[in-house]
């Protein structure tokens, strides 16, 4: 019994002060973690891979003008799975190493992009340009546009309204009609 | 020896079912699938019980879209066969009943309950026929994995719905615990009926943290999304649900996934049981009031979270798993790092377990508490270390083998002392094996890919996985359905068992000895997923109203007591 005691008191010793000095001092996490996404508008061609990958319904695309595609994120969602990395084709989207995402306000954590895409000429979709030479004129984000939509009028981002909210696609269902 | 396992079961059901045998077919290599009449249920149960089985989970299916009723399919499991036997009844949707297997398997209840509340299949001669699952105020005759339930269907709550409790019997009190109570971490309410100390019978109310994962996998996500869902089932053994996923679509689709993305599963599956481990001692040591046990476990524990951490890119819910294999490698320039960190764990675990071992406290606070016979054990399908420590010699690694654990078995950690310290040491002796099967793991990593290329996965195809998760072992079912995701998915939780046994475990023991037994088979609630009123001393139940109870905190604390408790 007291040797028992003795014992459990000597690990306690050994131990000695484990507590880290976060948050006083940076505790940056190992390389490849999946931190907050990262987006680079220049890179993205509007392809849809990652929103027809995310398990959390993060991102919607929206094709309601010609020409122009909205990639929507809703990064408050987002359960750093990593899935629209691995598939974006060009790189757009990266995790980064940052972890401290709180905030006050909901909004600083969605993000919106239009991309200028061609439209079909028999359905009037948006798709992108088959070859990378035809992709250089319209490839990128467009500010003009964006900044006038940018959030305003898309829903507000409830569960049930994210999942298949009216008049809003995602890729999936493009792709994929359910009967 | 499978072969004839399988034939032997064949045989004996044709005999006694005669044409209520209606198909036997071998689906796959280790899943026999027997379906029968309904109306012979019980009789093939019990040819089941004679064979020997074990009884895992029901799986309701509602197959009135693909032409016919719904499917009840019992699940057993011949362990020394390593085989899975599906007991499938078709009922007819113009009346959806079926008779009980409850009376015949005590540990079946809780799943009769649960397809009654979902599919809306009633089971005649069910002992306690009360909700499982389903809100009280959720409306009648609405059972959410019915196939034309939407998946985001939100009836209005009802103000003053309650359950229906259980009477406590004559000459005992009623203790409440629960459903917010410090021991436990998740939502889950116990009456405890009482005689002075000692505790004669319990009522249990759970299922608040229900959270419908099963129905989104079967209508809004893919395969390839479920697995990440999967993974949060479970906050502590994620990569367990996502691995018995994954397989259970592997097998349902034919994939077959290369070795090198087996054996990242075994590694990552013994690491979340080296972590797992180390956080319930930790927690038990918390519950009976020991939290040097808990500062030092948890401190142990850390290091393992980190090297999770680097190896997936998150200390929880890892990510890694797909269907077809992992989509994380682990590099060579990671294997001195986790050999460094099992070492550590190695050695200051053998210290807690040198310093424990012969303290008397611990002794007085957990020998001969929650104790839970062989039988009983049996009787309710009790698994993992609850089962190993009342001496039932079941381990899905062992019976069931997947991942790399054909290469790697495990030791089988038994104990025969029945109760809660048996419990610690089987799993003080499973984590010293943890560490060695991860050793061993990444001295025979094989070289390859680590991922599997798949086609589309055909309709109607069945699979059914189990995994060994630290508090037990867990049950995945799949059928396939034609629009890139299942058409049903099924999860049993190693809790769901091991939690119908708490009545038997706590009967007859103090009521200062209900949270180290509760803690000891340990409950993971969400995974596994009931309001109750307040009872009166002399056994009257009485239900207080929102209103009643919001004028009664008011009048305590303003002091003028207008409610007499």
């Amino acid at each position: 019994m007291l040797l028992s005691k003795l014992r459990e008191a000597l690990i306690c010793v050994q131990a000695g002060r484990v507590t880290l000095p976060y948050p006083f001092a940076p505790h940056d996490p190992a390389p490849g973690f999946r931190g907050k996404l990262s987006l680079d508008a220049d890179l993205c061609i509007g392809c849809g891979g990652c929103a027809a990958v995310c398990p959390s319904g993060v991102i919607l695309i929206r094709d309601d003008a010609p020409m122009v595609r909205t990639l929507h994120f809703s990064l408050a969602r987002c359960t750093y799975c990593g899935r629209c990395s691995e598939v974006c084709p060009e790189g757009a989207l990266a995790h980064t190493l940052e972890f401290e995402t709180a905030t006050n306000t909901v909004d600083d954590l969605e993000l919106s992009l239009d991309v200028f895409m061609g439209p079909c000429q028999r359905c009037g979709r948006c798709f992108p340009p088959p070859t990378s030479m035809e992709q250089l004129p319209v490839r990128g984000f467009r500010a003009d546009t964006s900044c006038a939509r940018a959030g305003a009028d898309l829903p507000a981002p409830g569960l049930l309204d994210l999942w298949a909210p009216n008049g809003v696609t995602s890729a999936v269902d493009l792709r994929r009609p359910t009967p | 020896m499978i072969a004839t396992a399988t034939a032997e079961a064949v045989t004996l059901l044709t005999s006694r079912l005669g044409a209520g045998l209606l198909v036997a077919r071998e689906l796959e290599p280790d899943l026999l699938w027997v379906s029968v009449n309904p109306a012979d249920v019980r009789t093939a149960t019990a040819t089941m019980k004679e064979l020997g089985t074990r009884f895992l989970v029901t799986v309701g299916i509602d197959e009135r879209p693909l032409g016919g009723g719904y499917g009840i399919v019992h699940l057993f499991a011949m362990d020394d066969a390593h085989q899975f036997v599906a007991i499938d009844c078709p009922v007819s949707a113009g009346d959806p009943r079926i008779d009980s297997i409850t009376p015949l398997i005590p540990g079946a209840a809780w799943a009769e309950q649960e397809f009654h509340d979902m599919i809306g299949v009633e089971p005649v001669g069910h002992p306690d026929p009360r909700r499982l699952v389903l809100p009280d105020d959720w409306p009648k005759g609405v059972h959410p994995l019915r196939r034309d339930v939407a998946y985001n269907y939100r009836p209005p709550s009802v103000e003053g719905a309650a359950p229906e409790l259980k009477s406590p019997p004559k000459g005992t009190s009623v203790v409440p615990i629960g459903p917010f109570f410090p021991v436990l971490e998740e939502p889950a309410r116990f009456r405890l009926f009482v005689e002075g100390e000692t505790v004669v019978g319990c009522d249990y109310r759970g299922f608040y943290n229900h959270r419908g994962i099963e129905k989104l996998g079967d209508s809004v996500l893919t395969w390839d999304r479920i697995p990440f869902l999967a993974e949060r089932i479970c906050g502590i053994c994620g990569f367990i649900h996502s691995t018995c996923y994954c397989q259970a679509a592997e097998k349902a689709a034919g994939i077959v996934v290369p070795r090198r993305a087996a054996y990242i599963r075994t590694i990552m599956l013994e690491l979340e049981r080296i972590h797992s481990h180390l956080l319930w001692l930790g927690i038990a040591g918390h519950i009976i009031g020991f939290d040097t046990v808990l500062m030092q476990t948890w401190r142990i524990r850390e290091p393992v979270m980190w090297l999770t951490e680097e190896i997936s890119g998150n200390r929880k819910t890892y990510g890694m798993n797909m269907v077809g294999g992992v989509r994380r490698d682990i590099s060579d320039a990671q294997l001195p790092r986790i050999r460094d960190v099992l070492a550590t764990v190695e050695r200051e675990a053998i210290a807690v377990r040198k310093a424990i071992t012969d303290d008397s406290t611990l002794h007085a606070r957990t020998k001969g508490v929650g104790p839970l016979s062989t039988e009983w054990a049996r009787e309710i399908c009790v698994v993992g270390p609850p089962a190993r420590a009342s001496n039932v010699p079941i381990d899905a690694r062992l019976d069931h083998p997947y991942a790399a654990y054909d290469d790697l078995p495990p030791h089988l950690c038994l104990a025969d002392g029945c109760d809660t310290w048996s419990r610690v040491i089987v799993r003080l002796d499973e984590l010293a094996d943890s560490i060695r099967l991860v050793r061993e793991a990444i001295d025979n990593l094989p070289t390859g890919p680590v991922l599997a290329e798949f086609d589309e996965i055909p309709a109607g195809r069945i699979g059914v996985s189990a995994v060994e998760a630290p508090r037990g072992e867990a049950i995945h079912f799949v059928m396939t359905g034609g629009v890139n995701r299942p058409y049903r998915w099924r999860v049993r939780a190693p809790t769901f068992p091991n939690l119908q046994a708490i009545p038997a475990m706590i009967r007859g023991q103090s009521i200062a000895d209900v949270p180290i037994t509760i803690g000891s088979i340990d409950p993971c609630f969400s995974c596994t997923e009931r309001m109750e009123t307040v009872d009166c001393r002399d056994g009257r139940v009485r239900v207080y109203s929102l209103k009643e109870l919001q004028a009664l905190t008011q009048s305590a604390s303003t002091g003028d007591g207008g409610y007499d408790l």
